[in-house]
């Protein structure tokens, strides 16, 4: 079952920026480009964002992606779960009342594997690291696709711009 | 329909949110970048692209994309009132944009303090490239491309940083909405 989206222009706008990052993510040896892949633009536009570790991340073609494996995690998954979520309303809906644990739960678990593996503790993978970034990516869809599919309901209790939230 | 108008009517400015927002997230990545920056240069060439000690900047990775939910943060808890997500992303984008603007500025008056820390980065990947374990002319192609990537210019620094940093703060700034701009009883 479809979700009635009332916001359809804001959910166009994200899915085609959610699209939009994950392309660029891939880096320029997905579209084959020339020169070595730090003179890539894909990595100039990453870099201060991400570590952009070669180690750390995928690579196609010869050269590593333009974002470390973690954040590929994240951003293909806030696409394919923005793109997914008007499916499942009725999910969205039953984690409301938790979505704010979901996130912090899924962020705590993200920061422990990173600290766990800078001390030795442990040692994560490519996939391993994947895997706990698209559990951001699509805890922050549940967190966000909530508003698209409640805002029927949230309207009629008269939230809106402006309102005192003591009242 | 009174009410609404009367709260319409003095609906606070967010750039006060935005400018907060964007100048500690500012001074968070480039403080962070610096030691990062620092690190590489007081270390022994790995022949490496990814030394040990630069796994510190692991840390800095999309520390920079929360700047949008803490200005949207701010402005819901400042003024205590509830907001749309068209205006939580709007806000976001426009951290993400300023905190770009804002990091090229603090990077150039670090430039101040330290003219020769790009000559010393620069020297510091050199050496860790000539130590790496590959072919003379494939060596020599990557030093040759990062030295002409040692400084781009504001313009490009621009291009590629605001459409990013704006997105990704945007997404962060919806989120930030929904996380703390939303009636308690929701």
């Amino acid at each position: 079952m479809w979700a009635n989206l009332n916001q359809k222009k804001l959910y166009g706008l994200v899915l085609s920026m959610s699209a939009l990052l994950v392309v660029i993510a891939l880096g320029g040896g997905f579209f084959n480009q020339p020169g070595l892949w730090f003179d890539h633009w894909q990595h100039k536009a990453f870099n201060g964002l991400c570590h952009q570790d070669p180690q750390r991340s995928f690579w196609i073609n010869g050269s590593p992606m333009a974002v470390c494996s973690r954040c590929f995690g994240i951003y293909s998954a806030l696409f394919s779960g923005w793109l997914a979520f008007p499916l499942i309303p009725n999910l969205l809906q039953s984690l409301n009342g938790y979505k704010r644990w979901l996130l912090t739960v899924v962020l705590c678990i993200n920061i422990i594997d990173v600290i766990g593996n800078f001390l030795g503790l442990w040692q994560n993978t490519l996939f391993s690291r994947f895997a706990l970034g698209t559990l951001v990516g699509v805890s922050a869809v549940f967190v966000i696709g909530y508003e698209f599919i409640g805002i029927n309901q949230i309207n009629l209790k008269g939230i809106q711009y402006g309102t005192d939230k003591s009242k | 329909m009174e009410q609404t108008n009367q709260n319409n009517a003095t609906i606070p400015s967010y750039w006060a949110s935005v400018g907060i927002a964007a100048v500690i997230f500012s001074l968070l990545t480039s403080v962070l970048q610096l030691i990062s920056g620092y690190m590489q240069i007081n270390a022994e060439p790995t022949g490496s692209l990814f030394s040990p000690n630069m796994l510190f900047s692991v840390v800095v990775c999309l520390v920079g994309a929360f700047g949008g939910m803490v200005a949207v943060w701010h402005y819901a808890n400042e003024y205590q009132i509830t907001m749309k997500l068209g205006k939580g992303a709007l806000i976001g984008f426009l951290t993400g944009a300023a905190m770009v603007l804002i990091g090229i500025v603090l990077n150039k008056l670090w430039l101040l303090v330290d003219p020769d820390m790009q000559q010393k980065m620069m020297e510091s990947t050199i050496e860790n490239f000539e130590a790496m374990d590959m072919p003379e002319e494939t060596k020599q192609q990557m030093i040759d491309q990062a030295a002409s990537q040692a400084n781009p210019s504001i313009v490009t620094q621009l291009l590629y940083g605001i459409p990013i940093f704006g997105i990704l703060n945007l997404l962060t700034g919806m989120l930030g909405v929904s996380l703390f701009a939303r009636n308690k009883e929701e």
